[in-house]
């Protein structure tokens, strides 16, 4: 059975192309459109990683991770944060909020699988 | 002709050549003699002074003068009499000031003394040169404002650039897959060619972005330890692959006991990745070295060396000097031949001035460059500690405390959900003054924190209405504005605090600090209390300077007016007619008075009224940059619980 990711991303561009190379790795892949969704659906979707946005509409990603972290049902799904440029502050900002992992934009998609299949690997 | 008639004769001539003298003058003059009367004066002082033709006769005294400028209304409300005294008080000694007229002409004032008794008085019309002064001023602040403006536009434009070119990387990526998968080796080369320059101009647009936050004073330092094995061995696969992509062997030469040092992980890290990237591009086949030490300065401070070496060309002397410039390489050439943006090595420097410390480059052509970065370990750093309020244990219990945020600038609105966030505190966020207002007035925060600079209606108007409204007045403020060093967290505008009973030692030792040439410098003390002023003047004659005494900050105002300004002022609080908040209110308006450095003198325990007046203008200011968020923290908190014992019955 695939692993599941939740791809939490407003931009469109961004969340087919993400998408559609998850899928071609063999992923499965389920798509949240802002933070407020995200969280819904890090409980309903029950997925094994969240790949999380952190400029979002609604909920940011920061609070949306916060959220999903302070879930006792949600918190032990690993979150990586995705953000668009590598600022100094914006990893430690990320670890902050309680992700587990951080990459930037536009991804390095080998990178990117190795930090997923690290982080499901040692959750599961 | 006899001696006598030459003589009479030459002094004739020497009457109407003086006269001449006077009347050609640009400037106008009144010469007093040993008794203050006036003995002669040229047309320029009369139409200067608008002074009618009956006033003007040799019966007329200085003081006559003055009393007439007084009644004229030339100094405003200020009470004639203390005008007089004032400036007698000074007539024995060579003294100058500036006066606008009630027309606006600015005149320069001289009076010197002349030997054998009486002075004589120069009036210059300086008018242009102060217009002059005011534009430069103006233009000066214009420039400011625009480069403010430049840096706010770039910072919008990258993120506006980077969307898009996300896109163009991704999908050229996806296509290139794609291509992988067909076999289709020509499209496949041409779309990496595509990809490879998207991400070329992504590191542009980063850097620059870069570049406009710190030029912005937006960029923050987060100080933590920073375990430096760990660190470089990060670094190490980071630029692994920039590494072997000329053939490169990259040694790291650092002693195992190298421990920690307290400084900006990531900065460090960036500016490290930058100099061996850097080495590796200009090194083919060579070796690349990062070679780590640890020292200990002069005062004890112990400092980390980074030492990046390449045996790659080199640089001559010429071009070693334009290397920290933005946008300039070592030669034109540079970037045709090994690419790069320009910037790597400016930010570099900023961050590490940001750090504290230093970067140096030596480089001979042909054999290759050593980039040296020293860092001191930052634990002593904690600025603002004059102003921070204490902050109990029990502080992360903040829960429940609401902060209202207000700032039209996103990133702190983001930085400050990050960590206040974290800490437990209920955030709410303004964008402006006017939503600001109409989010307390609904929901009354525990504490505001409030950017003075902000569209439509800023910081301060928002505290004035606030402190105008009986529901909002005893709402803690912070002030979060930039400051520049020199003023940083001195918001009094003092630089430096002392408390009474005054301790000599730490008088000398702050008089040694604050006036570089100690010799025939002048203190001004001002202190309505005379035992105060006499150890005080005791103290500071025996460090070799000369005082000068005023019992309140009106006296001290009217000294400083007629004299030129003193090395240092010792400053009172507390005292009638001006107290000393006045005082510095009254010399921050004046540019020539805003660099003396003032010490205040005050009680160990604030009195109430000083603390009303704290707590009226909450005049607690923190700087964005520079500024760990923690003391923030710390300091909501604190402002928070004397809140709500301010208003005990709004939170139950």
């Amino acid at each position: 059975m695939p692993v599941k990711i939740l791809l939490v991303e407003d931009n469109e561009m961004n969340r087919d192309m993400l998408s559609r190379r998850l899928l071609r790795n063999g992923f499965e892949v389920v798509i949240a459109v802002d933070g407020q969704q995200a969280i819904a659906m890090a409980s309903s979707e029950n997925p094994a990683i969240i790949l999380m946005d952190m400029s979002l509409p609604v909920i940011d990603g920061w609070e949306a991770t916060r959220q999903v972290k302070a879930n006792p049902a949600t918190k032990a799904i690993p979150v990586i944060a995705l953000t668009a440029h590598a600022m100094a502050e914006d990893e430690k900002k990320a670890r902050d909020a309680g992700c587990d992992d951080f990459d930037t934009k536009p991804v390095d998609i080998a990178r990117l699988v190795g930090k997923i299949n690290a982080l499901v690997g040692s959750s599961s | 002709m006899t001696e006598t008639d030459n003589q009479a004769l030459s002094a004739a001539q020497e009457r109407t050549l003086l006269r001449a003298t006077l009347e050609n003058m640009s400037q106008g003059v009144a010469m007093y003699d040993a008794n203050h009367h006036l003995v002669t004066w040229n047309e320029r002082f009369r139409v200067y002074l608008e002074m009618p033709d009956e006033f003007l006769g040799t019966d007329r005294t200085f003081s006559d003068y003055i009393r007439y400028l007084g009644e004229r209304g030339e100094f405003g409300d200020a009470d004639i009499e203390v005008e007089l005294k004032r400036r007698l008080s000074v007539l024995d000694t060579s003294h100058s000031f500036e006066r606008v007229r009630p027309d606006g002409m600015v005149l320069e004032v001289r009076r010197d003394p002349v030997p054998g008794g009486g002075f004589i008085a120069i009036y210059t019309d300086i008018t242009e040169r102060k217009q002059a002064e005011l534009a430069i001023r103006k233009a000066k602040e214009d420039a400011e404002s625009a480069s403010k403006v430049k840096s706010a536009f770039l910072a919008n434009m990258s993120h506006e650039l980077r969307t898009p070119l996300n896109a163009i990387i991704g999908y050229s990526e996806l296509l290139a897959e794609d291509a992988g998968d067909r076999g289709d080796t020509a499209g496949l080369a041409d779309l990496e060619k595509i990809g490879a320059a998207g991400r070329h101009l992504l590191g542009l647009i980063n850097e620059i972005l870069d570049l406009s936050k710190i030029e912005a004073g937006k960029m923050e330092v987060y100080i933590e330890k920073v375990v430096l094995r760990t660190m470089l061995d990060d670094v190490k696969s980071l630029v692994a692959p920039l590494i072997e992509k000329n053939g490169n062997a990259l040694v790291i030469d650092c002693p195992d006991d190298i421990g920690a040092l307290r400084t900006d992980l990531t900065k460090l890290k960036q500016c490290l990745i930058n100099l061996l990237s850097n080495a590796a591009k200009f090194t083919k086949t060579g070796t690349v070295t990062l070679r780590v030490s640890r020292r200990d300065d002069t005062d004890g401070t112990p400092h980390i060396a980074f030492a990046v070496q390449d045996s790659g060309i080199g640089m001559t002397e010429e071009q070693i000097g334009r290397l920290f410039q933005a946008f300039t390489q070592a030669d034109s050439s540079t970037t045709r031949n090994f690419g790069g943006t320009g910037l790597g090595l400016t930010i570099t420097k900023h961050f590490v001035a940001m750090l504290g410390g230093t970067i140096n480059v030596t480089s001979t052509p042909g054999e290759g460059s050593t980039f040296t970065i020293d860092l001191p370990d930052r634990a002593g750093i904690a600025p603002h500690e004059d102003n921070v309020i204490d902050v109990d244990d029990g502080m992360r219990a903040a829960s429940a405390i609401t902060v209202l945020i207000v700032d039209d600038d996103d990133a702190v609105h983001d930085i400050l959900s990050a960590t206040l966030g974290r800490e437990g505190y209920l955030l709410l966020h303004a964008r402006d003054g006017a939503e600001a207002l109409t989010i307390m007035r609904r929901t009354p925060p525990d504490v505001v924190t409030l950017d003075v600079q902000m569209p439509k209606v800023d910081g301060w108007s928002v505290l004035g209405i606030m402190k105008s409204e009986p529901e909002l007045q005893n709402i803690p403020v912070v002030m979060l504005t930039i400051v520049d060093d020199r003023n940083l967290g001195f918001s009094l505008g003092a630089s430096e605090f002392m408390s009474k009973p005054i301790d000599r030692n730490r008088l000398t030792a702050l008089l040694r600090k604050l006036t570089s040439s100690a010799n025939n410098a002048t203190v001004l003390i001002v202190d309505d209390d005379a035992d105060v002023r006499n150890v005080v003047k005791q103290t500071v004659e025996a460090a070799g300077m000369k005082s000068a005494e005023a019992e309140n900050g009106r006296v001290a105002l009217q000294w400083l007016e007629a004299n030129t300004p003193p090395a240092l002022i010792l400053l009172d609080l507390m005292m009638p007619e001006m107290d000393g908040f006045e005082f510095l209110e009254n010399i921050r308006k004046v540019e020539r008075w805003t660099d003396i450095p003032t010490v205040v003198l005050t009680a160990k325990n604030l009195s109430d009224r000083e603390r009303s007046f704290l707590a009226e203008r909450t005049l607690l200011v923190l700087s964005k940059s520079g500024q760990p968020i923690g003391s923030l923290g710390a300091a909501l908190s604190a402002l928070a619980r004397r809140g709500q014992a301010v208003k005990p019955n709004t939170k139950e």
